[in-house]
């Protein structure tokens, strides 16, 4: 199903229009004393249960901006 | 075959005949006919044979409905007669006979369907299992109906696309369709009105019926005049709709005329809100041999003969359940058409009694209460068994047309693609919406309405509907809530008709559900007695609506059916899923023109003036080699000993600046970046989250907080995207301008390209002034400035210019004719590729991959250790993995001579253990034997290791030889050259 | 004369309050790994819960395509087993799953992407697969049709032609499974949809669901797709993306087409049923998701690829677009394991495309190693714990940009 999304410079737009870049997870962790583990569960695993989560999208095919948006992967709907 | 003269609602142009061909035969047709009328006009009774049983199929739609009248077309398979409009010389023939279609040598499958109980073929044919494929072969044998030709193009006439945007997209053209059009367009808003047919009205257009002192036709006349002169309204007829989508994006085709331009056109149309408004559809009555050839919809009789001027029959009998059925018969008989009997399933409830007096005005025998159980003839109708529906007794009439429905069901199709809940009515006996999508509004027949006031008011308060959605500019609150105040007053759904038990249904007979699939009342309960109970998995297992009809025969009637047959109430009854698209859009109108979207770089048409063989790669076309050597050895000499030019244009250019320039630099890139200096390059990578490698290239600070730099050409498009991405959480002040497409770049590259270059410029790039990885900018020619690189990707001395995109053409033809004297000669990708492997340099994808990091091919001596505070992307992971065992290394290879060459890709093996792979291996002029890069285990990674490469095109072929690990800079191993 | 005599393929059963295995997940995976533990192990006391209706996920939604041509000595090895497992499973389930042994063709559209097939096909034939690199000429023999023109943006090189591969009856292995495991005593619950796991001191007690509660032992997450949102519920973290995958199919027509075929370039694979329609599908929408649904936008892609390899489809419509999960690991491989910290947790997850061609022999060795207790030397290039050391399988050569979805 073809959805939109609001981009907060270009309005709504097509999803095609957009990059995915994932789930909002915070900044990248300090990493003096980080360890192996910690960095590779930060990059790779995730917990996506079927409810709406903070994600990253790029306008890549418009304004060129990385913003931050809530999307229900149930119904692949932004939630505002 | 003589024509009736229906009037005013005929489409057909007598006037006009058009000559077509069935089976060879040459027939007559008029302008405006489709190919079923044409047909059925000239006669032809069985269109063709079904799928499994290969009994006669006859017209029973005129919408396409089933694949009963699917015909190859001027070659084309799988055409839909009922749809496709008639042309002049249009060759036709039936599908899935040989020959005649009254004829089939496969008929006598009909006799065996005891033998072949819904999902027979999972239980039968292995045992032995040695016999299956035999078995196998014979079933796909009768697989399928139209015959493709493999070796055909089919690019008959011209695909074009067309992008709508819309304040609201109205599905459907019938009276609904048009008050809600106009509505909305008298409120301001934007509005496509997209209509399959050829003309407004929906079946307003072909019933005669008077209504408030004018006929229906005219009615519906006068409402399409002011759809087309309104000012707002943007009608699409021809237009079927494939698909509601996510947010009311509304796809579709258009069928071009003659006067268009286009042969179809693929449209799609973003709309803010849609109203559905697409009608209904005949229930199929499912009675024994309810698919002989003359057993038609309500529908079908009513058009061929108000529409298209054929006579349907001579001798027809009605088994219907709703007063449009009535109608028809009535209207038929007014047009001379005998109309044997008609009976209603329902016992009363029929509207109005002129209906009554009309019936006996024309003596037409009328059995309520009463269905047709049977219809008699094998290859067409001869008669009928008409019964109560309280059982009884059976009465036999002769005729030679059954028109028959269960009543009327709403076309839930676009509904359902839009994700609208539906429910089972018990009023309406139809899916009815219990929740509409954002924006989605329906009206019309297919909410049960029957008045035609009622059916126009519901498009009012529809189109009324959506402007206030809109937020359109509504002339008052009040003059839209007045449609709804008039709707309220006006005549509400009518009742439809339930599950019709015709009485005994499927004994000694076939009954169908499905048509297309031969699915019968019997595959149903076979179905059921599996524990395939659901619609859902009935139509897995037997097939229910999986033919070109999908659901729109089989949909409604087999989730009744099966409620009933489960003992279920009929409203817990879910059909199975509508998918799209719903028009059956063919692959050449969706492929449309076909536009090739690689780029070409400033110097394409030099290029291919030298005879460049180009190659798409990512977004450009490049030259892979010159001429019809693909080895390219006089292209890798010349650079070698001479002087070779490049079009390196696609190399991603970047200038990034502003007070966090720096930082952003530290996070990508895996060097200290706060050493790179003006005018001097600084060689750098960057790698992902895992450690693996991304991109490289070189940067050059240009003054304070801001830098010029390079990356690899794959990786132009997503380097602003990964620069904002790794720092999306710091809130950093630095642009980054993709300069890619805006300068061009080429490279002079070999012994002689400083000489070259010196009769370019009068500015000083002796070693001295211009030392390896400087970069300086230079003048050219007659005042082109470039920035200038010496670089050695190529490993020799070699300079890249990189210039504004539109004055490369003008460098290209300086440094041609500069060169001339020393014979300049253009190397491609696949020359560079080679003097880049000889000279140890990796090339990202193929001398690495998701398995291996920077340090495993060699690469970590760039990587900053030490520096934890910028948090360098990859870094962690690289620090996990530095002396980890077990992980592949980039090595260089020395293969022995005498044995089988090595190509990309050979494995490198320890016994039966894959140990690695040759990444890129090539037989060298320039070192005199073969070399090759390759990923092996950490384990056989060091210099001295005999490895061996196994060559296994078939199992237990094996052809191996030997290489010697070596360092992989094999070429100019100190770099002597690149700084000379 | 058995098929004349329609019987329940499965039984309906009572839900128990307690169960020693239950599975969650009535597809390929989940049915088969209950097979598996009633047959060979003999265990009595197995459930499997379904919410919706069995085969509802991606066991009906894929395009059957069954192969042992991968790029790794590990994938290959389980791969083939699962090739031979359909015509053994044929017979022992007394069901016909229709496997249609007609090879497939890989395409390679560039001189890279034939230095890749030809890598595949030395491995395959190493472990004894058989594999063959084919020349464009050769292609076209195997797939009539295909424009071995200059035409094409990505004009055809060659391709990698596995003779042991083929198409099986999707459904059927559903149901088989289903009739097979019933047989053998297992419970299967429709409609049974699992909305909590409980556990108590560090293992797994039992699953609440649509139904009720239900009590175990050992617990199997087997569902597809969704095994991520499952293991959610217990706090798991998973390197695995759910996403959609689309297909399609085409009108139905007379066979031409022998060999299922794709093509990484064009970004397609297809091959024509037993019904006659083309079935053709791999476009994979980027974003996290639980539906399923389809695009328009691939509907128009599709075709345009298609027609671009083999003109004559241009005279064929699209009748059905469709799409199901696809549970996506950073190296395409599937994850099978039992250390999750929960004793009696395990999963099978993470198979990405390759869910179909991989259910029996997945269920076979899951069930070994659920009923043992000790993982199966075949599955231990599977562990979870790979993701934790960089040491991806190497499936797949393609370097990621963020994660698994790009």
């Amino acid at each position: 199903m073809t959805f939109r999304l609001t981009c907060p410079v270009c309005g709504k737009r097509d999803v095609y229009e957009f990059t995915f870049g994932g789930q909002e997870r915070g900044p990248r962790p300090e990493q003096d004393g980080l360890s192996a583990e910690e960095h590779f569960r930060w990059t790779q695993f995730r917990l996506i249960p079927n409810e709406p989560q903070e994600e990253w999208w790029y306008h890549g095919q418009g304004c060129g901006v990385w913003f931050r948006t809530t999307r229900d992967p149930g119904t692949n709907r932004e939630v505002r | 075959m003589s024509r009736l003269r229906p009037g005013e609602t005929c489409r057909v142009d007598f006037s006009r005949p058009l000559e077509f061909s069935f089976l060879g035969r040459e027939m007559t047709g008029y302008a405006g006919d489709t190919v079923a009328s044409a047909l059925y006009g000239a006669g032809v009774r069985i269109f063709g044979r079904s799928l499994k049983y290969h009994r006669p199929r006859g017209l029973y739609s005129m919408e396409g409905e089933s694949a009963n009248t699917f015909m190859s077309i001027d070659g084309v398979p799988n055409e839909c007669a009922e749809t496709t409009e008639l042309r002049a010389g249009m060759a036709i023939e039936p599908q899935n006979v040989r020959g005649d279609p009254g004829r089939d040598r496969f008929g006598f499958l009909d006799a065996f369907d005891r033998l072949m109980p819904a999902g027979f073929y999972y239980h039968l044919f292995h045992r032995p299992y040695a016999l299956w494929p035999l078995f196998q072969s014979g079933l796909r044998r009768m697989a399928g109906t139209g015959v493709l030709d493999p070796g055909a193009e089919y690019r008959n006439g011209v695909r074009t696309e067309r992008y709508l945007n819309a304040d609201v997209a109205v599905i459907g053209g019938g009276p609904a369709g048009m008050a809600a059009a106009l509505a909305a367009g008298e409120s301001g808003l934007r509005v496509c009105l997209f209509e399959r047919r050829g003309r407004l009205g929906g079946q307003m257009t072909w019933r005669v019926r008077d209504f408030e002192g004018e006929p229906l036709y005219r009615r519906a006349g006068a409402l399409a005049a002011r759809v087309r002169a309104a000012e707002n309204v943007n009608v699409f007829t021809r237009s079927p709709v494939t698909g509601v989508w996510g947010e009311n994006l509304v796809t579709g085709f258009a069928v071009g005329t003659e006067d268009d331009p286009f042969r179809e056109c693929h449209w799609e149309c973003r709309a803010t809100t849609v109203v559905v408004a697409a009608g209904c559809m005949d229930r199929p009555l499912v009675f024994n041999h309810n698919d002989r050839p003359g057993v038609m919809q309500v529908g079908t009789a009513w058009r061929l003969a108000r529409t298209y001027g054929v006579r349907p029959g001579k001798s027809v009998a009605f088994s219907v359940a709703d007063d449009l059925g009535l109608e028809a018969a009535i209207d038929l008989d007014d047009m001379g058409v005998r109309i044997r009997f008609i009976a209603d399933a329902r016992e009363s409830g029929q509207q109005g009694p002129e209906v009554f007096d009309a019936l006996c005005d024309r003596a037409i025998p009328f059995f309520p209460g009463c269905a047709v159980s049977r219809a008699v003839g094998r290859k067409r109708v001869r008669g009928c068994v008409l019964r109560s529906l309280k059982g009884g007794r059976s009465r036999r009439f002769r005729c030679d047309l059954l028109v028959a429905n269960a009543g009327m069901q709403p076309r839930i199709g676009i509904l359902a693609t839009a994700k609208a809940r539906l429910a089972y009515c018990t009023h309406t006996h139809g899916y009815q919406p219990t929740e509409l999508p954002p924006g989605v509004f329906v009206a019309g027949s297919m909410t049960g309405l029957r008045d035609p006031r009622s059916i126009e008011a519901s498009g009012r308060v529809a189109g009324y509907g959506v402007a206030e959605w809109c937020g359109g500019r509504l002339k008052s609150v009040a003059g839209a809530r007045a449609p709804a105040r008039e709707a309220e007053a006006l005549p509400g759904p009518g009742a439809g008709c339930g599950i019709i038990h015709a009485p005994a249904i499927g004994r000694g007979a076939k009954a169908f559900v499905d048509l297309d699939e031969d699915g019968t009342y019997k595959n149903v309960k076979e179905s059921i007695a599996r524990g395939l109970d659901v619609p859902e998995l009935a139509k897995r297992f037997a097939g229910f609506g999986l033919g070109p009809g999908q659901y729109r025969v089989a949909g409604q009637n087999l989730a009744m059916i099966m409620a009933d047959l489960r003992g279920d109430p009929v409203e817990t009854a879910h059909p199975t899923t509508v998918r799209p698209p719903l028009g059956a859009p063919s692959l050449a109108t969706l492929a449309g023109p076909g536009h090739d979207v690689h780029k070409r770089t400033p110097l394409h048409s030099e290029l291919a003036g030298r005879g460049a063989v180009f190659r798409r790669a990512g977004a450009w076309q490049r030259a892979r080699h010159f001429g019809d050597d693909p080895s390219c050895r006089d292209e890798i000499r010349n650079v070698r000993t001479n002087v070779g030019v490049l079009d390196s244009s696609p190399l991603g250019k970047f200038r990034i600046h502003g007070p966090d320039a720096l930082n952003a630099l530290q996070r990508v890139y895996m060097s200290d970046m706060s050493k790179a200096r003006p005018g001097r390059c600084k060689y750098s990578a960057m790698c992902n989250d895992m450690g693996q490698l991304m991109d490289d290239g070189v940067v050059v600070a240009e003054g304070p907080g801001d830098y010029y730099f390079t990356t690899s050409s794959a990786r132009a498009g997503d380097t602003v995207e990964w620069f904002r991405f790794h720092t999306r959480h710091d809130d950093w002040d630095y642009n980054l301008v993709n300069l890619t497409d805006v300068l061009g770049s080429l490279n002079i590259a070999g012994p002689n390209a400083r000489r070259v270059l010196e009769r370019l410029t009068r500015d000083n790039v002796s070693n001295q002034a211009f030392p390896y990885l400087a970069c300086r900018r230079i003048t050219v020619g007659d005042g082109v400035e470039a920035r200038c690189l010496r670089l050695g990707f190529v490993g020799e001395l070699s300079f890249e210019l990189h210039a504004p995109a539109s004055y490369v053409p003008y460098l290209w033809d300086l440094v041609m004719e500069a060169g001339a004297d020393f014979g300049i000669r253009p190397f491609g990708l696949e020359a560079q590729n080679c003097l880049r492997a000889e000279k140890g340099h990796v090339i990202i994808g193929m001398e690495s991959e998701q398995r291996v990091t920077l340090t495993d091919i060699g690469m970590g001596w760039m990587w900053d250790r030490e520096d934890t505070v910028s948090k360098k992307v990859g870094a962690p992971a690289l620090r996990a993995c530095d002396r980890q065992p077990g992980r592949l290394n980039l090595v260089g290879l020395r293969v022995e001579e005498g044995a089988k060459a090595p190509r990309d890709g050979t494995l490198v093996v320890d016994g039966d253990k894959i140990v690695g792979y040759v990444c890129t291996t090539r037989s060298s002029d320039t070192l005199g034997w073969q070399y090759g890069l390759a990923l092996v285990h950490r384990e056989h990674a060091f210099p001295g290791r005999r490895i061996h490469l196994c060559h296994e095109e078939a199992p237990g072929q094996r052809v191996t030889s030997t290489a010697f690990v070596m360092s992989p800079h094999f070429y100019d191993p100190r770099g002597e050259r690149l700084r000379s | 004369m058995s098929w004349l005599r329609p019987r329940r393929l499965w039984r309906p059963a009572p839900l128990e309050r307690h169960y020693e295995f239950v599975i969650i997940g009535g597809g390929i995976h989940g049915l088969a790994t209950a097979y598996y533990l009633a047959r060979t192990h003999g265990i009595e006391s197995v459930a499997v819960l379904e919410s919706h209706y069995i085969g509802f996920g991606g066991s009906g939604r894929n395009t059957a395509i069954v192969r042992a041509n991968q790029r790794t000595v590990e994938n290959v090895r389980l791969y083939e087993e699962g090739l031979k497992l359909w015509p053994v499973l044929t017979d022992e389930l007394d069901f016909n799953l229709m496997f249609f042994n007609c090879g497939t063709l890989n395409l390679g559209h560039s001189e890279a992407a034939m230095n890749g097939i030809r890598m595949l096909a030395s491995t395959h034939n190493l472990v004894g697969v058989k594999s063959e690199v084919l020349d464009p000429q050769q292609c076209a023999e195997v797939i009539p049709g295909l424009d071995l023109s200059d035409r094409p943006a990505f004009p055809i090189h060659g391709g990698l032609y596995h003779p042991p591969g083929g198409i099986v009856r999707h459904d059927a292995v559903v149901w088989g499974l289903a009739k097979g495991a019933s047989a053998r005593g297992v419970h299967i619950h429709q409609g049974c949809e699992v909305q909590g796991i409980d556990t108590s001191d560090g293992r797994v007690t039992g699953v609440r669901t649509s139904l009720g509660s239900i009590g175990c032992d050992r617990l199997g997450i087997m569902a597809g797709g969704y095994g991520s949102a499952v293991a959610a519920m217990l706090g798991i973290e998973l390197p695995i993306h759910p996403l959609t995958i689309q297909a399609m199919v085409t009108h139905p027509f007379k066979p031409f087409l022998h060999t299922a075929f794709s093509s990484g370039a064009y970004h397609v694979y297809a091959n024509q049923t037993l019904k006659g329609e083309i079935a053709t599908g791999a476009h994979m929408d980027p974003q996290v998701n639980y539906t399923n649904d389809a695009t328009a936008y691939y509907l128009k892609h599709q075709a345009e690829a298609l027609v671009e390899l083999m003109p004559a489809l241009r005279g064929v419509r699209f009748m059905r677009i469709w799409s199901g999960l696809a549970d996506m690991t950073p190296d395409m491989a599937p994850i099978m394991e039992g250390e999750l910290g929960y004793e009696g947790l395990y999963l099978d997850a993470g198979w990405g495309y390759f869910g179909f061609k991989s259910g029996p022999v997945a269920g076979k060795y899951m069930a070994q190693y659920m009923a043992s207790g000790e993982r199966p030397e075949i599955l231990a290039p599977f562990r979870l714990g790979r993701f934790l050391e960089n040491r991806y399988s190497g499936e797949t050569a393609a370097v990621m940009k963020y994660g698994h979805w790009d």
